[in-house]
């Protein structure tokens, strides 16, 4: 699926009008400047992006080091996505955890001369300059997830909703534990210097306050790993012998966390997880675990990045929505996906 | 104000000095006075506290009590810094000297020539060679690596580096210990010169034929006290200098052959077969019978402790093989060396056989673990007992061979060494200056020690700086000039003489 | 003088003496029952071992305190048996590691791999095609790509002419790599009851849990391994003054590498500990092992330099270190006052070890 880098040319009609796959959360459609010389806005619909092929498009991906299930889903669902698409070529780097090394492929992909980059920074305040660089070289930049540290380093900004998480994983352990008088949860939370972690705490909080008969009793950190799931678990098992809810914020260290909990023989209390792991919804699903729930963080972010970064490429707008434009940033919903719902969420879980 | 009148004080004057390390004293009441312009000599068996006194002459350890008066006024020398200020700058016998930097930043370390906090090096450099200049050695280059140079090139930047102070006193532990007699002479000059112009040297050396030479007055250390002060250092006889020090009459004897058995008709036991190292010395052959002690004779850097270390397998030969017993060596291997019954007592004890943090009874077995252990488990009470055994042999001082082997005295160290190879069982014996930092009164016994060992059967090759070491304990004594045997012959046919003439005398062409 | 008359023969004296030469007969090499030192001979000796002990006591202490905190914040879930059994095994995967890495460091040494190690090894024995061989599959692949991993540094480093801490450290990084390479960044979750049972309560034996005994295990052979062997010996010797120690005749390159193997063996197992534990292999596992283990056998004695280290002072520096953890999460105090004191016990515990050692 190799394209030969295009230059941007002016006119995109006679676009069909298309409807995002499954697993993209929203429709991807489009509508170009140059349409607006039609001044027919009926046409709209008809020039939004679709399946089918249209200009070809180099879009640069940089990710981070895949060293986790949910970075993992990540690179997955850029690289199947891009390659549903004829007209797409993808130029993704190796995955890096070292900032001057990703800033260094950012820039090689620049030199290329992509049309569109699409960029999870391992650091976003520190990859900013290089994203103001590709911005001022003319190449509109889709800032996956982690944003960096000026708006002018995006043309627009995807990303979920950390506090959204925290919030909804609240709201459904309220719901759950309602009437239930001195109610007791505890949280196991990620890695504590990411703000990201905070900010799901700081929701979870906010969520629990609409809950007077529910008091958090405990909290530790792990590091987003099994082994330090199972580690703090056990500890945090340890210490509270009662308790009704737990949430965990991550379902890559809800392995270890599982684990502990079944070492330690408990099944007196429901647990919620996130990020939404294939192997949670399979375990929410079978309904035979403590795991009753988890909230999503959803990876499928990457495919939207794409079809965003396509769009821009191809010059198009977001198909249902008035708006002519891409919008500069767009917050991902944190479902919860429980035993209800699992089917519909299932094909976006990853391992 | 007029000039004042030369100072009728003492330099240095330290009374009642006390300083204890836990279960030793190591001073015990020392006094001792340095005049200015005078070379004053410091002489003692090792543990007698002369390495204590000088490092609280340096300001490295404090005292317990006492008092030190500088030019009549009390001091406290509480670091090295302080004493540097005072001038007084000291050579230590282990060089304190960064290898990794040149020679003029290693003189003006601490006190470099800066401006501003930038190393002003050309002028580093231009100081520095001048002071070599003053000591002699124009030829070293201030801008080389300190790594790069000799022993005794590094002890020259080792006294540039004292000199570069505004010295008044300086302090020289053992500093012809690493040096051939023609920079030994070199040494004296430089002590010469100082000493005329007001510095006050005080000199240690186990060498009572340097003392002699140089120094002016002697204070005598025995057992953490000063056993004799202001003592003539041209004059006193040997004799009463040595009970000074040791406190009984000792002979710098030699302990003769006591078995009778004609070393000429027995089989060899060592044997090395054209053995060579290009560029240390030219391929050599030669034979040691069991009770045979052979001695190597020659300058530093004649090929003598490169010849030891390549039969020991610690250098690679490039050309002929060694034979133990008629069976070559595999070469290159010290372990082999050592399975076939080879044991080396090295140059540096600590540095090369000695290990510091272990018992004296953990350094004995270390050779012989195997034979104290089944399936690799040690029996630690055989072990304990051997060791015991080997050390009371050797007579070795304190007689507990628990203790730490870093609590012993030089010669101790040296005899917990030769035990090692006494228990191992070992045919043939290397000893590369044997003893080297060992005091008067213990080498008469290290001398009986390893005449004792080659009675008992053990083939032993001998290399040492002291030509009446070498002749007064070896059977046959080979001479090397510059890696080549210039003469081999039985010990009695020789004397110091004969031998330091082919030494030096230049090679035929 | 040394040919002593010997006396007769110890019993107990290996069978087999090489040949010594004329200089001592047998019999007196060996010594006899009347040789045996003595009590007051043994003075010394004793006292190096108060010394030793001494230094452990100044853990033992700090251990001490920290339950007197757990009994006196948390009565009844830090004083229990189930809390108990807690803090074992969730110290013994990095306390076997510490054991491994005890004898590294006493040799003068150092494994930075360790950590990457685990990982990788842990992976690798939780491929699905290795969880097709059941436990003892996993078990041998665990300690085989720890041993494989162990004898790559060991060749470096001894053969190679590495210095230690760069050959490992670019063993840290390929390790992991590996694994990463292996898992493709996913938890591979293992399906193979037996193991997930080992880490389960039905599987504790007198209420011991499996991987308990493990560390106990592996704690008392690398005692006895260290104090006892030849094997512990050339260890120390080594790393006390490698350059004496190859003039002794010791092969010292061997040793080397047999030393690393051990470290890679000690890793093998953890990683094995760590896959019943989680009931998983990922290549994140063992994430900063190797400044863990460091540590603990610092605070436990061990000289970084080399030439001394205790066994049993790198288990109670392990057991510190996890009984503050507990502590710290039994009390709800987060990470970062957690992070706070585990640097602050490194700092006192060596202050106090140079505070001892120095006159």
């Amino acid at each position: 699926m190799r394209y030969a880098k295009s230059s941007s040319t002016t006119s995109r009609r006679n676009l069909l009008m298309g409807t995002a796959a499954a697993g993209a959360l929203f429709a991807a459609g489009c509508t170009s400047n140059e349409n607006n010389d039609d001044g027919d806005n009926a046409e709209q619909a008809a020039n939004t992006a679709s399946d089918k092929p249209g200009k070809a498009v180099a879009i640069g991906f940089a990710g981070p080091q895949a060293d986790h299930g949910w970075l993992n889903a990540i690179n997955e669902q850029a690289k199947r996505r891009a390659k549903e698409y004829k007209d797409v070529t993808l130029e993704a780097t190796e995955g890096s955890n070292d900032t001057a090394q990703q800033i260094g492929q950012i820039e090689t992909l620049i030199n290329k001369k992509v049309d569109v980059l699409v960029i999870l920074p391992a650091d976003g305040k520190a990859l900013t300059q290089v994203g103001l660089k590709a911005m001022r070289a003319g190449i509109p930049v889709v800032n996956l997830d982690r944003i960096f540290a000026s708006p002018q380093a995006y043309r627009c900004w995807i990303g979920g909703d950390n506090y959204g998480m925290g919030l909804n994983a609240g709201r459904y352990i309220g719901e759950q534990l309602k009437g239930k008088k001195n109610a007791k949860v505890i949280e196991l939370a990620g890695i504590d210097n990411l703000e990201l972690t905070r900010q799901r705490t700081e929701g979870f909080n906010d969520a629990l306050k609409n809950y007077p008969n529910i008091k958090k009793v405990g909290r530790q950190a792990a590091e987003f790993t099994v082994e330090s799931g199972q580690a703090k678990m056990a500890q945090l098992l340890q210490a509270h012998s009662d308790f009704d809810a737990l949430w965990n914020h991550d379902d890559d260290q809800g392995v270890g966390a599982e684990r502990a909990i079944k070492q330690a023989g408990r099944d007196d209390f429901l647990m919620v997880g996130g990020a939404g792991a294939k192997r949670a919804m399979d375990a929410i699903k079978a309904d035979n675990s403590v795991l009753k729930a988890t909230v999503l963080y959803p990876p499928t972010m990457a495919a939207s990045a794409i079809d965003l970064a396509r769009a821009l490429g191809q010059g198009k707008g977001v198909g249902g929505l008035a708006e002519l434009e891409i919008p500069a940033s767009l917050t991902l919903y944190s479902a919860v996906v429980t035993k209800d719902n699992v089917d519909e969420y299932l094909p976006t879980g990853f391992s | 104000m007029a000039p004042a009148p030369p100072d009728p004080r003492p330099l240095l004057t330290m009374s009642a000095i006390t300083k204890s390390f836990p279960g030793v004293r190591a001073l015990d009441g020392v006094d001792l006075d340095v005049e200015a312009g005078e070379v004053h000599c410091l002489l003692g068996q090792n543990g007698a506290g002369k390495s204590t006194l000088i490092k609280v002459v340096a300001g490295a350890h404090q005292p317990d009590s006492g008092e030190i008066l500088w030019k009549g006024t009390p001091v406290t020398l509480k670091s090295p810094v302080a004493a540097m200020r005072l001038g007084i700058a000291t050579i230590y016998q282990e060089l304190d000297l960064v290898e990794g930097l040149s020679v003029a930043e290693n003189v003006f370390l601490g006190h470099e020539m800066a401006t501003g906090g930038f190393v002003r090096s050309r002028a580093a450099r231009t100081a520095t060679a001048a002071l070599l200049t003053r000591l002699g050695h124009p030829e070293i280059d201030p801008g080389r690596l300190v790594g790069d140079l000799s022993a005794a090139g590094q002890q020259i930047v080792s006294m540039a580096r004292a000199l570069s102070h505004d010295v008044q006193l300086i302090v020289m532990d053992e500093p012809s210990a690493a040096l051939d007699p023609d920079e030994v002479d070199n040494l004296f000059r430089i002590v010469g010169d100082l000493t005329a112009a007001g510095v006050a040297v005080v000199y240690i050396s186990h060498r009572l034929e340097e003392i002699r030479r140089i120094g002016d007055r002697v204070t005598v250390l025995k057992d953490g006290r000063a056993a004799a002060r202001g003592l003539a250092a041209r004059t006193t006889p040997t004799r009463e200098i040595v009970a000074l020090m040791t406190g009984r009459d000792v002979e710098y004897a030699f302990p003769r052959r006591t078995t009778a058995a004609p070393i000429a008709t027995a089989t060899p036991v060592l044997r090395l077969d054209n053995l060579g190292r290009a560029g240390e010395f030219e391929p050599i052959d030669l034979e040691v019978a069991p009770g045979e002690i052979v001695g190597l004779a020659g300058l530093v850097g004649s090929g003598r402790s490169e010849i030891l270390e390549t039969v020991y397998g610690a250098r690679r030969p490039t050309s002929g093989r060694v034979l133990v017993d008629g069976r070559p060596l595999r070469t290159g291997s010290v372990t082999a060396a050592v399975r076939a019954g080879l044991g080396l007592a090295p140059e540096e004890r600590k540095a090369q056989a000695l290990l510091m943090l272990e018992s004296v009874t953990r350094n004995v077995s270390v050779s012989s673990l195997t034979r104290f252990s089944r399936g690799g488990w040690v029996d630690r009470g055989a072990e304990r007992a051997a060791a015991r055994r080997c050390v009371r042999d050797l007579s070795l001082h304190p007689d507990d061979p628990e203790r730490p082997v870093r609590t012993l005295s030089g010669g101790n160290q040296q005899k917990a060494v030769l035990a090692r190879w006494l228990l191992r069982g070992c045919r043939v014996l290397l000893l590369d200056e044997p003893t080297r930092g060992v005091d008067v009164g213990a080498r008469a016994e290290l001398y009986a020690v390893i005449r004792r060992l080659a009675d008992d059967g053990m083939a032993v090759l001998l290399v040492s700086s002291e030509l009446p070491e070498v002749l007064g304990l070896a059977d046959r004594v080979l001479v090397l000039r510059e890696g080549r045997v210039v003469h081999t012959a039985p010990a009695r046919d020789l004397d110091e003489y004969s031998v330091l003439d082919l030494v030096v005398t230049p090679l035929p062409t | 003088m040394l040919n002593q008359p010997g006396g007769r023969p110890r019993p107990a004296a290996p069978a087999e003496v090489p040949e010594p030469t004329a200089t001592l007969t047998k019999e007196s090499l060996r010594g006899t029952s009347a040789d045996r030192p003595k009590t007051g001979g043994r003075s010394a000796h004793d006292r190096l071992w108060a010394l030793a002990d001494l230094r452990n006591l100044s853990l033992v202490g700090v251990l001490a305190v920290l339950i007197a905190v757990g009994g006196f914040t948390k009565p009844d879930e830090f004083l229990s048996t189930d809390n108990l059994q807690l803090v074992l095994t969730q110290a013994s995967v990095i306390g076997v590691v510490t054991v491994g890495v005890t004898f590294v460091i006493t040799s003068g040494g150092i494994d930075l791999s360790v950590g990457a190690m685990v990982a990788l090894a842990s992976v690798w024995a939780t491929t699905l095609a290795t969880q097709d061989y059941g436990l003892g599959g996993i078990l041998l692949c665990a300690v085989l790509v720890g041993l494989g991993c162990g004898l790559v540094n060991g060749v470096l480093i001894a053969y190679g002419g590495m210095v230690p801490f760069i050959a490992t450290l670019a063993m840290l990084a390929s390790a992991r790599g590996l694994a990463l390479q292996i898992s493709d960044g996913k938890t591979q979750v293992v399906t193979v009851d037996q193991v997930l049972d080992l880490g389960l309560p039905d599987s504790y034996i007198l209420g011991i849990p499996p991987l308990v005994m493990i560390f106990a295990a592996v704690t008392v052979v690398g005692w006895l391994v260290l104090n006892r062997t030849t094997f512990g010996r050339r260890t120390v010797a080594i790393g006390g003054n490698a350059e004496a120690a190859r003039l002794a005749g010791i092969d010292v390159k061997r040793q080397r590498l047999m030393l690393y193997l051990l470290s890679g063996l000690c890793c093998g197992v953890a990683a094995f500990m760590l896959v019943v534990l989680t009931g998983s292999g990922q290549n994140t596992n063992g994430n900063l092992y190797e400044l863990d283990a460091i540590a603990a056998a610092i605070i436990g004695g061990t000289l970084l330099s080399g030439g001394r280290g205790t066994i049993t002072g790198s288990v109670l520096g392990v057991l510190v270190f996890t009984t503050i953890t507990n502590l710290f999460a039994l009390n709800n105090l987060q990470s970062d006052v957690q992070q706070i004191a585990k640097g602050a016990i490194i700092v006192a515990a060596v202050l106090v070890q140079k505070g001892r050692s120095t006159p």
